[in-house]
């Protein structure tokens, strides 16, 4: 019964150790527990034996199994108690292999000279052999082996005790000493003959094994528990990022989605059946498939926590083929050798919808306030088309005049004649760039010449100047690099700060009146442009309350410009501040970012 | 340049306009109409250039940088100068054109301007400019004429225009009819005058003109 439980140990465990490999311990105790059954055999043998050579032999093949145990043991204390001192270990083997050849060298084994004969005893209400007979003194050289075991393991279960694990120093290192010494006892007095006994070692044994399978089976409980909290880990990873308020995939190192979640369904119309297990480039658009492999990869050489092609608008293929614009974060996780990509992708198509939105409407705004500038420079510009409109008439009737007289001077003709065409082009222009300023058109982004900008606002406005009696002086950089902006909306801004610089000199005196519009290279990394007037200056408190929608000093202004130009301006990716000048007057400057690749 | 301007010469149109198409433009068509005409690019270059002397008007933009038309005005007529002036305007401004008529403007177009307008306008400054030239070349004549009596002729002279017979001068100033009578005759001859109304004509044009 006693072998029939430890071959069942045995062999539980020998499946535990067939299905882990590293579980070395299981491996042991499984030799352990069949050395012990296989001990138990012999032992029944001997007791049942009937001649005195049979006895013998018994004897003799009881040592083979009793190695196996010793040296088993001695592992399992260093593999699973991970304690021991390794010379003792050796010791503990060496002596213990020298005496299982010395058994098989004797006859007939290392216990007795000879077996003189049998003797029947009463064991457990039934009659046993024992054998009778001198002992063999190089039975001393077992003993000591077994003593040196006893020894080593007291020594190993110190050392567990002292680690702090008292249980595992009671369960197993204290049941091994206390078993072995026990049944080690029983089988020295019984085989020196000093008590008519039979050897019951392995009965003791068993205990040993009974401890450890104890505390084995914890471990495989343990297992099983860290299995239920695996699952349940895994279980809340999946309910986490099905929580996540953004689509989140998972993606392993080769690239194959192990992860959706509900949000991730939604974005992309596929279903997570249709989707766990494939390729994650079937969530890209055809056109970045052939680069995005590349890009995962080299992504998995160096995972970080990171946002995904910064810089570039990224967009998602759904189930129907349609494009989806999304942000991307990518997190690797690092599940014990392999690693994952979390990526979370954000639907920006309300953003990007809201972007449009609100570039529509300060274009409409900016396109409101140029009208009600224009409305406010209107007569300057009639003046400004009259004169090429009186040139043109002048022109006219002084060649009518000269083709009625005789004879013709037709050299005069002809220089009226394309002094006409001159004049008709720049009435066009005029015409054109009023046309332009009034467009309520798509923001349009080109390289633009400042220079040329502020001279062609200071043409525009060139008839108003002269009706305040203002008087414009331009210090111009030369070779300034370009910037990258809408030219309809630059003007804008340039036309409002010249416009402005005037109102504010209209109580000034005549001499006073003069503005000066700058540009330079700042930093060599900005242009900047300057409208300095010599007016009454801006009160500290509004330098920067000017720039407040419907903020105004101006009775029929509506207070709109100053707040639209600065938006502007922050759209070009540059500044627009005022300050007041030393001397006199105020001064409004901008700067915006030289454009790359070019110069003006 | 200022030898071209003499009292001689026939009468110039100056043109003074900043734009130099408008300017190129209005000079052609005077120029088409026969007028002799002088362009300048801004006041400064014809406060410069232009010789007071010289007949003829002036055509003249309101709205130029610097020095405006009005300023330009202004200014010659605290030097002097009877010069009449068109002016023209990009916009017809009524407050300014009431000032420029007031300061003795001869007209006030709008641009663009047409020609009949502006050559009839141009030719009322230029008929203006000769009237107010002839009535000083004969003021100058008066004066020289009235220089030329002794002081008893000019206190006869005053006697006879304020409507005094010859005898009652003579009991005025002391002496007998027949010297007054005498005195008389002298004026009449020296004045170039035949009758006593052409000299109170003549005597009450030169006080008028504060001589």
């Amino acid at each position: 019964m006693l072998a029939g439980t430890c071959l069942t140990l045995a062999a539980l465990h020998l499946l535990v150790w067939c299905r882990q490999r590293t579980a070395w311990g299981s491996l042991l105790f499984s030799l352990s527990a069949a050395a012990t059954a296989a001990m138990a055999g012999c032992e029944l043998w001997m007791m049942r034996a009937g001649t005195t050579a049979e006895f013998g032999l018994a004897l003799r093949w009881l040592h083979a199994p009793a190695w196996v145990l010793v040296l088993a043991l001695v592992g399992f204390v260093r593999v699973h108690l991970r304690a021991g001192r390794p010379w003792l270990a050796w010791m503990v083997c060496g002596v213990r292999t020298l005496s299982l050849v010395l058994d098989f060298l004797f006859t007939p084994n290392l216990n007795y000279r000879e077996i003189t004969g049998l003797e029947r005893v009463p064991f457990l209400g039934e009659s046993v052999s024992v054998a009778v007979g001198p002992a063999n003194p190089w039975m001393l050289v077992g003993q000591a082996s077994l003593v040196l075991w006893v020894l080593f393991v007291v020594d190993a279960t110190v050392v567990v005790w002292r680690r702090g694990e008292q249980r595992q120093a009671i369960l197993v290192g204290f049941s091994i000493v206390f078993f072995v010494a026990l049944g080690s006892a029983q089988a020295i007095l019984a085989l020196w003959g000093i008590v008519h006994a039979p050897v019951t070692a392995s009965l003791f044994y068993m205990g040993i094994i009974a401890s450890m399978g104890y505390d084995l089976s914890d471990d495989v409980l343990q297992a099983a528990r860290l299995a239920k909290d695996l699952r349940a880990s895994e279980e809340r990873f999946r309910l986490a990022v099905e929580a996540l308020p953004n689509a989140t995939v998972m993606v392993d190192s080769r690239g194959a989605i192990v992860l959706v979640n509900a949000q991730a369904e939604a974005v992309f119309g596929y279903t997570r059946a249709e989707l766990v297990g494939q390729s994650i480039e079937r969530l890209v658009p055809e056109r970045h498939r052939v680069l995005h492999p590349g890009n995962r990869q080299a992504y998995t050489a160096e995972p970080i926590t990171r946002a995904m092609g910064v810089g570039r608008e990224l967009c998602g293929r759904r189930k129907d083929g349609s494009e989806v614009p999304v942000e991307i974060g990518l997190n690797p996780i690092r599940l014990s050798d392999e690693l994952f990509v979390l990526a979370s992708i954000v639907d920006i198509t309300e953003r990007k919808r809201a972007e449009r939105e609100g570039l529509r409407q300060r274009s409409e705004l900016a396109h409101l306030s140029r009208v009600t500038m224009l409305g406010e420079l209107s007569g300057s510009m009639a003046h400004e088309l009259n004169q090429p409109l009186t040139a043109i008439l002048s022109n006219a009737q002084a060649a009518q005049r000269f083709l009625a007289r005789e004879p013709v001077d037709l050299d005069e003709v002809r220089d009226i004649l394309a002094d006409i065409v001159e004049q008709d082009n720049r009435a066009g222009e005029i015409i054109r760039r009023l046309r332009m300023l009034l467009r309520k058109g798509e923001v349009q982004q080109q390289p633009l010449a400042l220079n040329e900008l502020v001279r062609e606002v200071l043409a525009l406005i060139q008839s108003d100047l002269v009706n305040q009696g203002v008087t414009a002086r331009t210090e111009l950089a030369p070779a300034l690099p370009s910037v990258n902006g809408d030219r309809v909306q630059l003007q804008q801004v340039l036309l409002n700060l010249v416009m402005n610089a005037c109102d504010a000199m209209n109580g000034s005196g005549p001499a006073e009146r003069q503005l000066v519009v700058r540009t330079e290279l700042a930093d060599g990394e900005l242009v900047r442009v300057s409208v300095s007037d010599r007016g009454t200056g801006i009160a500290a408190q509004s330098l920067e309350r000017v720039f407040e929608p419907f903020f105004t000093t101006k009775p029929q202004g509506l207070g709109l410009g100053l707040s639209v130009c600065r938006s502007i301006i922050t759209a070009h990716g540059g500044k627009l501040w005022a300050m007041n000048n030393q001397e006199r007057g105020a001064t409004f400057c901008f700067h915006l970012p030289v454009h790359r690749g070019g110069r003006a | 340049m200022s030898d071209d301007f003499n009292s001689d010469a026939s009468p110039t149109v100056f043109v003074v306009d900043d734009d130099a198409a408008v300017l190129k433009g209005l000079g052609r068509l005077l120029r088409a109409a026969r007028f002799n005409v002088l362009t300048f690019g801004s006041p400064q270059e014809f406060l410069r250039r232009h010789d007071a002397r010289a007949p003829g008007c002036l055509v003249l933009d309101l709205a130029m940088p610097g020095l405006g038309g009005l300023e330009l005005q202004e200014l010659l007529a605290a030097k002097g100068s009877a010069l009449p002036i068109v002016f023209l305007s990009g916009c017809g401004d009524i407050p300014t054109s009431v000032q420029a008529m007031k300061r003795g403007a001869v007209d006030f177009l709008t641009k663009p301007v047409k020609d009949a307008e502006l050559l009839e306008a141009v030719r009322l400054a230029l008929e203006k400019d000769r009237s107010a030239r002839e009535a000083r070349v004969e003021m100058d004549g008066v004066r020289a004429r009235l220089a030329t009596l002794t002081p008893r002729e000019r206190e006869v002279l005053e006697h006879v225009v304020s409507g005094q017979l010859n005898k009652q001068i003579a009991g005025d100033l002391g002496t007998v009819e027949q010297t007054i009578e005498v005195h008389r005759a002298r004026v009449m001859e020296k004045m170039k005058v035949q009758s006593l109304a052409e000299l109170v004509r003549v005597f009450e044009s030169a006080r008028a003109a504060g001589l």
